[in-house]
């Protein structure tokens, strides 16, 4: 008896230790999504004055994103350029969880040194730091990288700020004749270059995914032709000039076809046309619809397009070598344009409801439709080669320009408001 | 007219044909009668059968049956007349030579007769002699087997005899057997009789010893009870008053011991609500301060261990369980160190529980 209450005592004795010594565990489970507090402290400059103003693009990319809140000018309590200057404590104050400082050195304007280093104000740790060299003229394209290595490091997604954008100009001229100019810009819409001019139509910019050629439809010979152009030598070659349409022309993943709308049989069809050889393969036979916007799935297996077989503009799925096509949109009576993500997943399109047109994803794994944008005249989506972001073409104020929102819808940005209408807007692959 | 004339033609035809087969089956109906007489019949002339009416025809062959068989009928007599004569006369002769031949006959038959007579007459005289011969062994034989009975019988009665007499020397000597069996078994049983008397002596004898012994026994066992109960009883006193006293002290010290618990119980409860409410202060500052970064995918967890300084400023952050995705790991760190100081209580005791503790960060 006595020993059986002992051993009770003794066990809750070691009960109440124990519960003593555990650790307090405190769990947070949500979190908020919030834009990320980052200070951007103008980069030192010695010598003459840099042409463009590095720190400047890089809190304009990080803060265009959506994903980060850069500190005001004002509020920088100092301006460090190298981590000897920096007072972590300081920063903390601010509650800046990334502190970005830097500095541009030139002696003859030409060639410029450019060093940056990002840190973790908390930890007081660097998270990231280069030194570069380039030529005045790199020195844009270089802020851009740095903000892909600033937005890498802190969000853990691949960066898009060096990337680029195809998309087709119109300009009115006083005569009423127009003129089209098929241009490429920086990814913030800036630094446009234009790669070919035309009095007639120009449709339908796409990349190649080395980034290096465009394909697109030019009406210059008075009917629609593809053409793929080669981005540093300008050289250009026609590729399909069939009898009747020719156009919608996409590239497959690997860059060897190119997916087209192809009327020469009597009806728009989406046929395969392998590049190298111009050997030409037809993917769809339905004489009684329009078939047209072929885009290929990351696979390289497969092709997504516009058909109105069901009455109806509506998205389907084919086998690029043909066979019976899956209809993927059910909601709405209007589908089109399909863009498809760079993991395969989600889907964007131009949706249709009440006679106005917006840019909706859906996940292919579920079917669910959500509706991106609310202006009502959007149209040509193009996705960020990370697939954070779409583009799209739109209006504002009776003007065409280009906009973009994150595929789940919370950022919105408009593009280069250049004052002429921008239309067909095609985001590049990424720079190898 | 044409037609008429073929059946008139054809009608005489066939009494022609009629005619032809009626003499046929006279012909043939007499070759059955005698054969001898064929080549004395008058030939029957076809040329005659001139186209006659059927009843003439008839008529006719009827008369001349008649005078057949009349001239058959005399020829047949005569014939038979002849064969008569011829007969009787044969006969005659047969008869008297059939005479003299039994004559003849006769007398043989009698001279056999006679010679047989005697040979009977001498094998009857040999028979009866047999016959008696035969008698007279036949008597001896019986004679002989009625002897051999009768000394059978003799026999028979000497060997009873015999028998009976052996049988009662066997009975005597049995009798003599049993008699010396029936003494010697009385012996016997006077000998076991003599033995279980000593036995049974023997037995009480020993009874008797065993009985003392036992008592004996008995009474040292008895004794050595008691002395054992005794001791036993002085023991067991002396533990009851033992146990009695350790019953009093454990029942004061688990009075004691109960009333510390309760204390301790009170202020435990007193301190896990102080850490549950601060803890909960800090959770909610924590997460305020927690920006998750857009890679956050569902599933990531990551560990941190946190140590404070009295005040509850942050001293140090430390993963002890990545995630897996560093930018969520350092979103973690950077939100406990962005909520510095986490409100900690005043209590030391509670206190105490914040000196180091350990976050679980999910995104959802």
């Amino acid at each position: 008896m006595t020993q059986k209450w002992l051993k009770i005592a003794a066990s809750i004795a070691v009960l109440l230790s124990w519960q003593a010594q555990a650790e307090l565990v405190i769990d947070i489970v949500g979190g908020s999504e919030a834009a990320l507090p980052i200070a951007i402290v103008p980069f030192g400059n010695q010598g003459p004055t840099a042409p463009v103003n590095i720190s400047e693009i890089i809190t304009n990319d990080l803060a265009s994103s959506g994903r980060f809140d850069p500190l005001p000018k004002r509020d920088l309590i100092s301006d460090p350029h190298e981590k000897a200057d920096i007072n972590f404590k300081d920063w903390r104050l601010l509650r800046s969880e990334g502190l970005l400082v830097g500095k541009v050195s030139t002696e003859d304007g030409e060639l410029h040194k450019v060093q940056f280093q990002l840190f973790d104000v908390y930890k007081a740790q660097q998270l990231a730091g280069m030194r570069y060299q380039v030529p005045a003229g790199g020195l844009r394209r270089l802020a851009h990288q740095i903000s892909d290595q600033v937005y890498q490091a802190l969000t853990g997604e691949i960066g898009v700020f060096s990337t680029r954008l195809a998309f087709v100009t119109v300009v009115k001229n006083s005569d009423g004749t127009k003129r089209f100019a098929l241009q490429v810009s920086d990814a913030d819409g800036a630094n446009p270059r234009t790669v070919l001019q035309s009095k007639q139509p120009i449709l339908s910019p796409s990349w190649a995914p080395d980034g290096e050629r465009l394909s697109y439809v030019s009406f210059e010979n008075g009917k629609p032709e593809i053409f793929i152009q080669e981005m540093r030598s300008g050289r250009r070659s026609s590729v399909a000039a069939f009898k009747g349409i020719n156009s919608a022309p996409s590239w497959s993943p690997d860059g060897s076809k190119l997916a087209l709308t192809l009327s020469k049989a009597g009806n728009p069809e989406i046929y395969v046309l392998d590049i190298a050889s111009g050997k030409l393969s037809r993917v769809t036979h339905n004489s009684q619809a329009i078939d047209t916007e072929a885009v290929w799935m990351p696979n390289g297996k497969e092709l997504l397009f516009t058909s109105d077989r069901g009455g109806r503009p509506q998205i389907y799925k084919v086998s690029v070598d043909g066979g019976r096509a899956q209809r993927l949109t059910f909601e709405g009576s209007y589908n089109s344009s399909p863009d498809i993500s760079p993991d395969g997943r989600t889907m964007a399109m131009v949706h249709g409801f009440k006679g106005k047109f917006y840019i909706a994803v859906q996940d292919l794994q579920t079917g669910i439709l959500q509706v991106l944008t609310e202006t009502g005249r959007d149209e040509s989506p193009s996705f960020a080669p990370n697939g954070r972001t779409i583009l799209y073409a739109t209006e504002h104020r009776g003007k065409a320009l280009l906009a973009a929102v994150s595929v789940d819808g919370s950022i919105h940005r408009r593009l280069g408001e250049s004052g002429t209408d921008v239309r067909e807007p095609a985001w590049s692959p990424l720079r190898k | 007219m044409k037609n008429r004339f073929f059946e008139n033609l054809s009608a005489g035809s066939f009494s022609i044909l009629l005619h032809v087969a009626l003499f046929a089956l006279v012909v043939s109906g007499m070759d059955f009668q005698s054969k001898q007489y064929i080549a004395e019949q008058p030939k029957v002339d076809i040329v005659q059968a001139t186209v006659m009416d059927e009843a003439d025809i008839l008529e006719e062959m009827t008369r001349q049956q008649e005078i057949e068989d009349k001239k058959r009928q005399q020829e047949l007599d005569r014939q038979a007349e002849i064969d008569n004569k011829l007969q009787e006369t044969e006969q005659e002769l047969e008869q008297k030579k059939q005479e003299m031949l039994e004559q003849q006959r006769q007398a043989e038959l009698e001279q056999q007769q006679r010679e047989l007579e005697a040979q009977q007459k001498q094998q009857e005289i040999e028979a009866l002699e047999q016959q008696r011969k035969l008698e007279e062994q036949k008597k001896l034989k019986i004679e002989q087997e009625r002897k051999l009975e009768e000394e059978r019988k003799i026999k028979a009665e000497q060997e009873r005899i015999a028998e009976e007499e052996r049988k009662q020397i066997i009975a005597e000597q049995r009798k003599i057997e049993e008699e010396k069996k029936r003494l010697a078994e009385a012996d016997r049983k006077a000998e076991e009789a003599r033995k279980l008397e000593a036995e049974k002596a023997r037995k009480a004898e020993e009874k008797r010893l065993a009985k003392i012994a036992e008592e004996k026994k008995k009474a040292e066992v008895k004794a050595e009870q008691e002395r054992i109960a005794k001791e036993k009883r002085l023991a067991e006193e002396k533990a009851r008053k033992a146990a009695e006293q350790a019953k009093r002290d454990e029942a004061a010290r688990l009075l004691q011991e109960s009333l510390d618990a309760e204390a301790r119980d009170r202020e435990d409860k007193r301190i896990k609500g102080l850490v549950n409410k601060y803890s909960s202060f800090v959770e909610r500052r924590v997460k305020r301060y927690w920006l998750k970064p857009p890679s956050a995918e569902k599933g990531l967890e990551c560990t941190l261990q946190v140590s404070l300084f009295p005040g509850g400023e942050v001293k140090g952050v430390k993963v002890i369980k990545s995630s897996g995705n560093a930018v969520f790991d350092r979103s973690a760190e950077t939100a406990v160190y962005k909520a510095s100081p986490l409100p900690v209580p005043t209590d030391p005791k509670a206190a105490a529980e914040f000196k180091q503790f350990t976050f679980t960060f999910r995104p959802e």
